[in-house]
Parts: structure tokens; sequence; C-alpha cells
């Protein structure tokens, strides 16, 4: 049996990688785990259910969507903007840590996750719902109810919900901008 | 003098047309098919009897799907329907006395079944599926109304349905009736089995299956000429159910039978309306009404002991181009869970490559599925499928038409023809 492999190039964390030459149909998750060694992103459920797996592709215009690479095959990140969890955070140039997202930030003050197997899933959930906060605000009487929409599809099987949901508050209230009224 | 006479015959046309509609108006062509002995009351003990029975038809019937808004109270009503005349909302058959049907009296439940005549006299609007009512059993009938006597009264006000005029006047469904209602009571085929018969009675009068699967005119009355050959029903195609129809879905009798009681098969899951028929329904239907339904819709007299599946349609070639995009795209946003070769993951997706929605001649529900998704659903006997993403925002038109032309030619046999104008007045 021959496997049909096809190049492609994108551009992952801020920086170009490719062209790679990789399997017609393999999952990106495999990809990222496989051929560029971010482990970060999540096998969870292994059918788009769980969102464990969700990494952001930047849009053109700045906006933000979240993609389940546990179900998408690596060939529709051809040419687009990729960030993973491990792109989160902010590197000096030797690569040491220089600061954690605010996002990021906000799950350890709220000690928001327990095992931690889903949280690069919310991470990436929850910045994409902030940027689309500082293009849509919502009123604070909205916000939890924003929150939950954004979030509800996350999967947290120790059931760090709530935490979840008070970090996210606590990020978007700190935020100038996303919060109005 | 020859003027004057064809002006007086110009008059008299015009007086005897107004007087003629002023009759429909009112009702007076309105024909009854309700017995006459409706007019005296079931004693208790007779409502008592019938009520088991009644559960029963009324769940063949699926009054509940209807007349249970979603999170609503039961029989309370309040479920939307849209029309192409606006929005109706079904109403209160609870048996409560302000709201519901309580102080309603056999015969008054008898002439809304049958006639489409509410307790006030006023026409009821054909959503409520009377047409096909009219052909039930009085018995039935009565069962029904002994049923729902027995559930709790709901103390939830009717919504005011939203038309526009003129089908906001009720008296004006006179005249559809005067052309769209049809016929008497059920009348059994006495060349044709027992079987054959329950199954026409069952799909005919109490699941009304023609009220979504015929193609409906202008008045949105049911074309008769073409008898369960599919429609429409708000942007999804109920399909054609006639034995040609469901054989070239790839549908047997003995797997029809089984798919209406269980909602999935290898030929795909029910979706739509019809997921909340297999759910509020048809799972609960006896064995042998199930198959008598099938036997009627295979036009059979008594059920096969096997039903082999049909061959696969044979695949159809599509230009070089368009197989390598949709191919592309098949990889990359469907084969995750329809698996590389469309095989599907059980309890989780179903299968493509045996898939009924590729098959039929209409590519709609395909290309419905493709933009707006599929909600997790819940099957008998803890079945499930996943949730559908739509696509509708990461696929542009062109991508949608080459991928549904590409699956539809390969696994459903179908000519390659969609365009993607075609996908545009679907979105």
């Amino acid at each position: 049996m021959t496997i049909e492999t096809k190049p492609f190039s994108l551009s992952i964390n801020g920086q170009k990688a490719g062209p790679f030459e990789v399997p017609q149909g393999m999952m990106m998750l495999d990809f990222l785990h496989e051929y560029l060694n971010l482990t970060g992103a999540r096998m969870g459920c292994g059918q788009g259910i769980c969102h464990a797996c969700t990494v952001i592709v930047e849009n053109k215009d700045g906006s933000l969507r979240e993609m389940r690479t546990c179900i998408t095959g690596a060939h529709w990140f051809a040419d687009k903007q990729v960030r993973t969890i491990e792109g989160h955070a902010k590197h000096d140039a030797n690569g040491k840590l220089v600061a954690l997202s605010p996002v990021q930030q906000a799950f350890i003050e709220h000690f928001a996750f327990q095992c931690g197997y889903c949280t690069p899933g919310f991470v990436t959930g929850a910045t994409v719902f902030l940027e689309q906060l500082r293009r849509e605000p919502v009123s604070r009487a909205k916000l939890d109810e924003a929150i939950i929409a954004a979030l509800d599809k996350h999967i947290c099987r120790c059931t760090g919900y709530v935490r979840y949901l008070e970090a996210v508050r606590d990020v978007a209230l700190k935020t100038p901008g996303l919060v109005v009224g | 003098m020859r003027k004057r006479t064809i002006l007086l015959g110009i008059a008299a046309v015009a007086i005897a047309g107004f007087a003629v509609a002023a009759g429909v108006f009112f009702g007076l062509f309105q024909s009854s098919v309700v017995a006459k002995d409706v007019a005296t009351p079931l004693t208790a003990d007779e409502m008592k009897r019938l009520a088991p029975r009644g559960a029963y038809i009324a769940t063949v019937a699926d009054c509940y799907a209807c007349h249970t808004a979603k999170g609503g109270a039961p029989w309370a009503g309040g479920m939307p329907f849209q029309t192409p005349f606006g929005t109706l909302y079904a109403t209160n058959i609870s048996p409560d006395k302000e709201f519901g049907i309580g102080n309603w009296t056999r015969a008054d439940f008898h002439r809304a079944m049958q006639d489409g005549i509410g307790k006030t006299g006023a026409n009821l609007y054909p959503a409520m599926p009377y047409t096909s009512y009219r052909q039930m059993s009085s018995e039935d009938v009565d069962a029904i109304f002994a049923y729902l006597m027995t559930r709790e009264p709901m103390r939830v006000e009717n919504r005011k349905n939203e038309l526009a005029f003129p089908f906001s006047i009720r008296r004006s469904l006179a005249f559809w009736n005067l052309i769209n209602l049809h016929g008497g009571g059920f009348v059994p085929d006495d060349k044709r089995s027992a079987v054959w018969n329950r199954g026409r009675y069952i799909v005919d009068a109490l699941a009304h299956c023609g009220e979504c699967h015929t193609p409906r005119n202008l008045m949105q009355g049911m074309k008769a000429a073409d008898y369960l050959k599919g429609a429409v029903i708000e942007g999804v195609e109920a399909p054609d159910i006639t034995k040609e129809g469901l054989t070239r879905m790839g549908f047997q009798p003995l797997t029809l039978a089984q798919f209406m009681k269980s909602g999935v098969s290898a030929l795909g899951s029910m979706t739509n309306q019809m997921f909340e028929v297999v759910h509020f329904s048809t799972q609960y239907m006896r064995d042998e009404d199930l198959t008598a339904m099938s036997a009627y819709l295979f036009d059979l007299d008594s059920m096969p002991a096997t039903s082999p599946a049909p061959p696969a349609p044979a695949p159809v070639d599509v230009p070089a181009q368009v197989a390598t995009a949709a191919r592309a795209t098949y990889d990359n946003l469907c084969a995750g869970c329809h698996g590389a070769n469309g095989q599907g993951i059980p309890h989780v997706a179903v299968p493509l490559l045996t898939n009924v929605s590729l098959r039929i001649a209409s590519a709609r529900n395909l290309v419905h599925a493709v933009l707006h998704g599929i909600p997790a659903q819940r099957f008998p006997g803890l079945e499930r499928m996943e949730p559908m993403p739509g696509f509708a925002d990461l696929l542009d038109d062109h991508a949608i038409a080459d991928l549904a032309n590409w699956m539809r030619a390969r696994w459903g046999g179908q000519q390659p023809n969609l365009t993607a104008q075609d996908i545009a007045k679907l979105r």
C-alpha cells in the first residue's frame, strides 16, 4: 500500500514552517505531535466533541477562530497562521519564558484546572473569546452568559467549569474595552 | 334592449357568484364525516376503557410532538410552524378548562379531528392534519379524546398566530376546504391483505405521512396525483416514499421498518422533523404496525422473511479538477468522522458510502447538512450520533458544489450537475 502525500507549509506560532510532505488525510493533531513535536494540543475524544485539541487560526483581519485538530486534516491549515498552546506565552530571544498570556496567568491564579488535560483547549477557547469581546464588547450583565456560550463546548472531566468561568470573567473585567456598562 | 339584457345577465351572474362565495364562506358547502352518534357523550367507564388504547393511537398520530413546545408544558401547545402564509402555533390540547380542551365535548373533538372545525365553530388551520385524520375511525378518535382527558391540565394560554391577511381570516379556510378536503372515512380495500390495509390506515390516517411527504399545490393542499412523492418542508426534503422512491434510496421492507423503529441505519440517521417523529412516535409503535406500514409503502400483501440490501448505485465520473478539490475538502473536513472511504464511525457518525442523502435526486438535504450541520441525536436503545458541525462559514459555494457533486457521483450514482449558484440559493 502506498500512502499518498502532499506538500504544504504554514505559519506556526509566528514562525514559517515547511514545506512538509504529509499524508493526505492525516489529522492536524497527529501532524502537530509527530512532525513538529508540539504536544500541548491533546487527543481527547478523537471525535471533535471535547475540544481538548483546539488550536487558533489567525485570520487576515486579525480575528481568531478555534479549530479542532483531531477531526481536521493537516492540509486544511496550509498557508494559514496557526497558534498552538505553545504560542501563547511570551519568550525572549533565548527561548526563556518572559510572561504567560493573561488567560494563562488568570487560570493559575484561580487554580482553574485540576488534571490539566483540557486546559490547552480552554486557554485557546478563552483567548478567542476575549479577542471577540475586543471587537464586540458585552455588558457586565451579559458577561457570564457570553463566557458560558463561548466555552460551553469545552469539556472538563474534573468539572472545573466554575473556576474557568471565574478566571475568564476576571480577565474580561480587568482588560479595558471588553465589557461595557 | 339588448344592452339591458346583457347588463342584467352580468348582474345575475355576479349576484349568484356572490351568493355561492358567501355560502362557502359561511360553511354551507362544508361536508362532515363526523358520525351522528358522537352527540352522545361517552360514559366514565367507556372513557376509562378507551384511554389506554388512546395513549397508543395518540403516539402513532404523534400528537405530543406538535402540541408541545420545546421546553414547554406537555400538551400545552406553543410549537411554531413556519408556513408560506406566516407562523402558526399549535394549541393547548391538555384538559385545562380555560385554555385547553377541558370543556370540549366528544362531538367537539370529533369535529376538530375530522372536519377541521374548532369548538367555537371556527375553522382550524390545516397545519393540524385533519385532512388525514378525516380517515381515522370514530373509535380511534374517541380513544384519543379519552386519553387526552386523562392528562394533567396545563394553564398555558394559546399563542396568537402570525398570519398575513387574508389568511388571518379563519373563514377563508372554507374555500381551502372546498378545494383540498376530500373523501370520507377509511375504506379498506377488500382485494388486499389485512396487513396492507392496516399499513394504509396508519400511513394515511393515523401517522399522516402524506402531510410531509406529498407535494403541495399553490394553496398548500396535498397534490393527490403526486401522493407520497416527496416535498420540501422548512428547507429540507421529506423524500419520495413511494415504492420506487424507497428502493432508489436503498431501502427494503425490513430495513425500512427497522429504520422507523431505531432512527438509524447504514442508510443514515433520521434528521430534522423525522428525527422528532422517531423520538416521539415510531420508536413506540408495535412491530406489527411498523411492518404493516412498510408492507403498504412497498405495496406488499405480506412482509418478506429477508430483505437483502439493493446493490449500491454505480459511480458516475466527475471532472478530475472537481474530484481533486472535493477529495481535499473531504479529507480535511469530513474524513475525521465519516472515514477516509465514507465508512463512518459506529455510534459517532453515519456512513456516507451507503447514505440515502447522496442517492436522492435532490441534493438539498446533503447541502443543508454540510451548511448547517446536525445536532447531537439520541436514538432508541442507547444509540447516539455526535453533532455534525456546519461548514457554512468555512466553505464557499464552489467548494460545497464540488464536494456535493463528488460525493453524490461517487456514492450515490448521481450526475455532478450542482453549481455554485445552486448552493448560494440553499444557503
